[in-house]
């Protein structure tokens, strides 16, 4: 049998300017009306599976889950709620299946993993409501909801290894010419570049004093 | 079980003041949630928001571009980021203007009934400045009561917001180089509103798209505000309630009285609480509060509004901007009185998490949960003792085991208006311009501006200003800037030993503080003023004075417009926070390095305020060398 070729969501976190666009997209993908408008009206509000929260000088990360291959959460499981989607090698969760038990939030190492009550779900209990990776949406041929919604290319949606190409193309490029000039991987503005610069001095004054 | 110790060192972090660090200790105990746990909620914020690239004014949007030079680089309709940068950036400024604005006309009107006479316990107490300003008018004095001269004056100040002559009276103050400069660069402002409405037009998609011609009206909506709505604002509010002579007073939180009824004046117009001050001097009232076992009735100020009370009447002032919560929080606060802007929206939830009222007066200003007494000049007297009757009827609500009053209040002088400063110096500025002039002043500057949680509360105010006297620089302050200062003790003559030796020496001799309280924020306006008098004195520019500006924690909307005018009238400026700008590299670098060839004066950011005073420090030796000083 051929390798898979797990497609990823690739993360450039100096890309992400913390607009939470991926957070809302994500939220209203999950939700029952798939509608901006009718999701924050649904009795059970659907939330974010992808997390963009600040490490320090106000910069961002954002966090989603990795699907791991061996995934701890799966090794974990009690009731075998998780399991790999076999077409996109994605980590899914059987609400049905799920007690809430919290052990795969334990064993993830990237710390995405939460709860919330579902719409697939009659009861009221929360379960393991983490990314799905958008299943549905690439088996209609569309990349994940989050990817999509990102504006600046801080999350991109393909195969682990050529995005990971271009980073390391940038790094061969600017070691030989010692230079900026010519990546594919674009530069950090001098105007973003000074912002963050000023956010970074204020962080630091918020720190030090 | 909440962590003391825990609590005790986040307060540390979030102010700098001990009164301050000790009541947010106790809202942290009490479960109240502030300012600051708001802004930690709010992380992270919107990355394209904070770079001013993000557009929503239409319905084809929002929009926002790229910041790291990929597409998309304009919005819907067109706009680029250079654009959209420079349309939010005008917004906010025009908000800001049209807030001092709209506050200046209310004062104005308050003082034409008053010469009306269908003002309830107005009247005119400061007929020089009346006389004085009527004569820039050409109204005729002689011969004629005060009411007369103060209905014509008012008259004519009203008619500058809307007036078609093309100009605004009070832009005469400004020396004759500096109005030159704004000629030839098209910012003279016309009228007040004037402005603001072109603004406005300005803004909607497909009117001006070229962010240059969009800053430079920017810059003529400041001059609006500063030389116009801002400058009609104080001189109206020192016609009416007196023009402010150095008083000594009592700043911080302990300035809460542990037995009276506390009454916290908080937001930005004296007309309503110049009356408050008025009626709680009233016997009745004082007996009310007696029988309620109260051993009296205690006013506190709050934010510009304690500044307007301070600067005339030495109303202790409670605090800053930051402070509205904590305030509350002692637990022994009867009613918070409020006019309007910077009033946090939450005051009302704070407030149910104790026995506080919190009363709103303005039409134009309504918070849900509060209760409303409209304020009308015709019944003002009666509007504020029905406020004050509210509060002591509230005293008995209070829970003395839910108290905690901070027990050092700090002294602080006020009260230096342009015309006591120079009558401070003898009636002319000579004797500051020979200090100036002989290097024992080496220029000044002026620290405005608010509370941001983005940096530690009153650390950026008072740091550079303690690091500019000891460069034998001259503060000048306003607002929360200036209530940061206080309550660091840097307001009193004493403070003087922290300056260098040449401004020492100048402030022992005439017994001031090396930091001057110069009012409220619509009073920047008399930094103006100040300004424009020694550079008429000296016939030159206000550009040409070694002079500086800075807002170390500003928030405001009305701070963008005040270091707009500041700038455009010549005065180099450094902001603490990052505006809303750096998306765009051509407004940033217009604004940074461009301007200063059109009106010598630019802007800067510098969170740190030690590097701030290294800039301001630079650009007054810049110009005392231009001076040949």
């Amino acid at each position: 049998m051929e390798a898979r070729c797990m497609k990823t969501v690739f993360v450039r976190p100096e890309l992400c300017v913390s607009c939470r666009h991926c957070e809302v997209a994500c939220a209203i993908e999950h939700s029952e009306s798939k509608k901006l408008f009718d999701t924050i009206h649904e009795e059970k509000i659907s939330k974010p599976r992808i997390h963009v929260e600040v490490g320090i000088n106000y910069l961002t990360f954002p966090n989603r889950c990795r699907h791991c291959d061996p995934a701890p959460c799966m090794q974990v499981c009690p009731t075998e709620a998780l399991y790999r989607d076999q077409e996109t090698g994605s980590v899914v969760v059987d609400y049905g299946k799920c007690i809430d038990c919290a052990v795969c939030a334990m064993a993830c190492p990237f710390g995405i993993i939460h709860f919330q009550r579902v719409f697939q779900l009659d009861s009221n209990r929360e379960v393991n409501a983490k990314c799905d990776n958008c299943i549905e949406r690439q088996k209609n041929g569309k990349i994940p909801a989050c990817a999509e919604a990102c504006k600046t290319g801080a999350l991109e949606f393909g195969d682990a290894d050529d995005l990971i190409r271009v980073s390391r193309k940038d790094f061969t490029t600017r070691l030989i010419k010692s230079e900026g000039t010519d990546v594919e991987v674009p530069k950090i503005p001098a105007n973003v570049r000074a912002f963050r610069a000023i956010m970074a001095e204020l962080a630091e004054l918020q720190g030090e004093n | 079980m909440y962590d003391s110790s825990a609590g005790k060192k986040i307060a540390e972090k979030r102010a700098l003041d001990k009164t301050d660090q000790e009541i947010m200790v106790k809202s942290m105990e009490d479960g109240v949630e502030t300012v600051w746990d708001r802004f930690a909620g709010q992380q992270p914020q919107c990355g394209f928001g904070n770079l001013g690239v993000c557009c929503n004014r239409c319905a084809m949007g929002p929009c926002r571009t790229e910041p790291f030079g990929k597409k998309p680089t304009r919005g819907v309709c067109g706009a680029d980021a250079d654009l959209i940068v420079a349309r939010n950036l005008l917004d906010d400024l025009t908000t800001g203007a049209a807030a001092h604005s709209d506050h200046g006309r209310e004062v104005v009107e308050a003082m034409l009934a008053t010469a009306e006479g269908h003002a309830q316990g107005y009247q005119i107490l400061d007929e020089g400045k009346l006389h004085a300003v009527a004569t820039e008018y050409g109204i005729k004095i002689a011969g004629r009561k005060k009411e007369e001269v103060a209905k014509d004056l008012a008259l004519a100040l009203l008619e500058e917001f809307g007036t078609i002559k093309g100009r605004i009276q009070l832009t005469e103050r400004a020396p004759q180089k500096t109005k030159d400069t704004w000629k030839k660069l098209g910012i003279m402002p016309r009228s007040v509103d004037r402005e603001v409405v072109e603004a406005m037009h300005r803004i909607h998609m497909g009117v001006d798209s070229d962010y240059t011609n969009i800053l430079l009206h920017a810059m003529r909506t400041a001059l609006s505000d500063g030389w116009g709505g801002s400058m009609m604002g104080t001189d109206a509010s020192d016609i009416l309630f007196g023009t402010p002579t150095p008083l000594k007073a009592w700043i911080n939180l302990a300035t809460i009285s542990r037995d009276k009824v506390n009454i916290v004046l908080h937001g930005h117009n004296p007309i309503l609480s110049d009356m408050i001050v008025k009626a709680s001097e009233d016997p009745g009232l004082v007996k009310r509060a007696k029988d309620a076992g109260a051993k009296g009735i205690n006013l506190v100020g709050m934010c510009c509004t304690g500044n307007e009370l301070l600067m005339r009447r030495g109303i202790p002032l409670a605090g800053s901007f930051f402070d509205q919560e904590l305030v509350i929080a002692t637990g022994a606060i009867e009613a918070m009185v409020i006019d309007y802007q910077c009033i946090f929206p939450a005051v009302t939830q704070t407030a149910g998490c104790y026995h506080t009222k919190v009363v709103t007066t303005s039409r134009k200003a309504k918070i849900p949960g509060a209760i409303h007494k409209e304020f009308r000049p015709e019944t003002g007297l009666d509007t504020a003792k029905e406020i004050i009757g509210l509060a002591i009827d509230n005293f008995a609500n209070r829970n003395p085991d839910r108290v905690r009053i901070p027990e050092k209040p700090m002294q602080l002088m006020s009260g230096f208006s342009e015309e006591a400063i120079r009558k401070a110096l003898g009636g002319t500025y000579k004797p500051l311009i020979d200090a100036i002039v002989a290097g024992k002043i080496k220029g000044a500057v002026g620290i405005v501006g608010c509370n941001n949680p983005k940096i530690k509360q009153d650390y950026g105010h008072v740091t550079l200003a303690k690091e500019l006297i000891k460069r034998d620089i001259l503060v000048v302050e306003t607002g929360c800037a200036a209530i940061a200062c206080g309550k660091a003790g840097l307001l009193v003559p004493e403070a003087a030993d922290m300056a260098g030796p040449g401004l020492r020496s100048v402030c022992n001799a005439l017994g001031i503080p090396p930091v001057l309280h110069m009012g409220s924020c619509v009073d920047c306006s008399r930094i103006l003023v100040l300004a424009a008098n020694i550079a008429k004195e000296l016939n030159v520019g206000i550009s040409d004075l070694p002079l500086g500006g800075a807002a170390p924690e500003w928030y405001s909307q009305k701070a963008i417009s005040i270091g707009t005018y500041f700038v455009s009238s010549g005065v180099y400026t450094v902001l603490g926070i990052p505006p809303k700008i750096f998306g765009s590299s051509n407004v940033t670098t217009l604004l940074a390095a461009q301007l200063g060839g059109l009106v010598n004066a630019s802007f800067a950011v510098e969170p740190d305020p030690l590097k701030a005073a290294n800039l301001l420090e630079a650009e007054i030796n810049r110009k005392r060398k231009a001076l040949g000083i």
